[in-house]
């Protein structure tokens, strides 16, 4: 089956129209990914992680390289990628309802089916009770899981997201975690997570791509072998598996970490 | 003990209250009387200078039943709320459209900047060139009082939305008809209430002008010959009932739509 995903070749630079010079933010990326699967994407701060989601999400024009989703080359934002962004971007003036139901509003779904629907997703994520509460009134765990609800209720080929948890505490994230690997195996979306987190990457990834310093390069692919079904936090540190992946990603991590701080 | 936090308790109690409320405000219209009239009994020649609450409630009494206050009132409210609905009807529509396009928007800037700077009275002379003391320079007057300030904050209202929500509602597949609905004219609205409560509060500051220039009946020229005649007592009614019906309308009408939609959105913190 070809991938649900394919990027090759792709480079981008961003000009600097003070200067005349550029940043050069991402070299020859070539990457695919399957459906069904989930990435992580991993690299020190700074590689180009976000470029290459904004890309991806249409709303950052490229010149050099392809990027597809289901063989259609990527030319602008569409409902078949869902972007879930680390800062908070739910709605302030829609309730959490709403919100998640914003993608099928979009779309122009009837009312009664799109409530259907849209119930399903805050059971989904566990929001029941907050349906008509609105984004100030949540906590900021709550609002990534709205956002992560609003996103797969538009039912997207793909979900995109770029360091969703980042922003939460420990303990919440570890929580969220968890949910979205529940959530992975309940919908068996495809999924591309951003993160600069070595753990999470491991924690999450079907497989792992770390990125090298910028110009981010994709310096290497890390298998993670473990069924979706084991991966509970509690029991990760007695997991072989986990714990060589981790530790290889780490490593791969901190080459490239040193290097940034060498130049 | 009445302790500091008690009393902020105490008043947080008290607020909760409209009743309360009510009663608070009773006793500083109270306490204001009372200074007036202390003050007005001090003074000679009151009914000149400054007329006691009582006189100037007696001379109400009088214009109601010689109905002269009723159609001041009514003229002037009608005047307000053509002239400024028929501005912010206008206005918003006009900054939330100069505000979706960058390159417009710079263009319009400074033009909207110098319109809105530009106060009513000043291009006063000006309509009354074209059409003369008439209603339609009133309303004229009252309409640009009203258009500029709106349209000028909410263009810059719409140029601050956050990109952020733009895109989230582009990666949903949102048309650009569905972002100016959805996202910049819900994210405007901190500045669209922001700026009717400025577009209005000139707007009647414009038609009491208004009328005392054109000379058209109503408030403003109640208060206007009323100086004339030498009757302070109307001088003064006339204040108090543009004061009253300031609060009244921003009570019954801005507070609430506030209340609906940025305060309940946590835009902004009361
Ligand atoms: N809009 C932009 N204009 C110019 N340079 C940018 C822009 N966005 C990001 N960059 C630069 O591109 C590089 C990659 O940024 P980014 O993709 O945000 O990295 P990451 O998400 O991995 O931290 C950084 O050096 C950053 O400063
Ligand atoms: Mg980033």
């Amino acid at each position: 089956m070809p991938a649900k995903l394919v990027v090759e070749g792709l480079t981008h630079h961003y000009p600097d129209e003070y200067t005349g010079e550029s940043v050069h933010a991402l070299e020859k990326i070539n990457l695919e990914v399957d459906e069904g699967e989930l990435v992580t994407v991993v690299g020190p701060s700074g590689c180009g992680k976000s470029t290459l989601l904004n890309i991806l999400a249409g709303l950052l024009p490229y010149r050099e390289g392809i990027a597809s989703v289901d063989g259609v080359q990527i030319s602008g934002p569409g409902s078949d990628r869902g972007v879930v962004f680390q800062e908070h971007a739910i709605l302030p003036w829609r309730s959490v309802a709403k919100n998640i139901g914003h993608g099928l509003e979009i779309k122009g779904m009837a009312k009664e089916e799109r409530e259907a629907r849209v119930k399903d997703f805050v059971d989904l994520v566990g929001l029941s009770g907050f349906e008509d509460k609105y984004p100030h009134e949540l906590s900021g765990g709550m609002k990534q899981r709205c956002a992560v609800a609003r996103t797969l209720c538009a039912d997207p080929v793909i979900m995109l997201m770029d360091e969703p948890f980042a922003a939460v505490d420990a303990q919440t994230r570890i929580t969220l975690q968890e949910e979205l690997n529940r959530i992975a195996i309940a919908t068996k979306k495809t999924i591309m997570f951003i993160t600069h987190a070595v753990d999470e990457a491991a924690f999450l990834g079907d497989r792992c791509f770390v990125f090298s310093a910028r110009p981010g390069r994709l310096k290497a692919i890390v298998n993670i072998n473990i069924p979706r079904e084991r991966r509970i936090w509690a029991d990760m540190n007695a997991d072989e598996e986990f714990v060589s992946s981790r530790d290889e990603i780490l490593r791969l991590v901190r080459e490239e970490v040193s290097v940034a701080v060498e130049e | 003990m009445l302790s500091r936090s008690n009393l902020n308790r105490l008043a947080a109690f008290w607020r909760h209250f409209p009743a309360a409320n009510a009663v608070n405000l009773t006793l500083i219209i109270i306490g204001i009387m009372l200074v007036w009239l202390l003050i007005s009994n001090t003074i000679e020649n009151p009914a000149r200078y400054l007329p006691s609450p009582i006189q100037v409630v007696l001379s109400s009494f009088d214009m109601i039943y010689k109905g002269l206050l009723p159609s001041y009132f009514g003229d002037t409210i009608t005047r307000l709320v053509v002239g400024s609905s028929i501005g912010l009807a206008l206005g918003i529509p006009f900054g939330l459209l100069l505000g979706l396009n960058r390159t417009v928007a710079d263009m319009f800037y400074p033009m909207m900047n110098f319109f809105q700077s530009v106060s009513g009275i000043a291009i006063f002379p000006i309509v009354v060139v074209w059409w003369g003391n008439s209603d339609k320079t009133v309303l004229a007057v009252i309409l640009y009082t009203s258009f500029f300030p709106i349209a000028f904050t909410v263009l810059s209202g719409v140029r601050e939305v956050p990109l952020r929500y733009i895109h989230a509602a582009r990666t949903l597949g949102a048309s650009r008809y569905q972002i100016i609905r959805d996202v910049l004219l819900p994210g405007s609205m901190p500045h669209i209430a922001t700026g009717s409560r400025l577009s209005i509060g000139f707007a009647w500051r414009a038609v009491i002008a208004g009328e005392m220039l054109a000379g058209r009946e109503g408030l403003g020229w109640m208060i206007f010959t009323g100086q004339d005649a030498d009757k302070t007592s109307e001088v003064i009614l006339g204040m108090v009932m543009i004061g009253v019906s300031w609060i009244i309308l921003d009570h019954y009408l801005l507070r609430p739509f506030e209340a609906d939609t940025i305060e309940r959105w946590g835009l902004v913190q009361r």
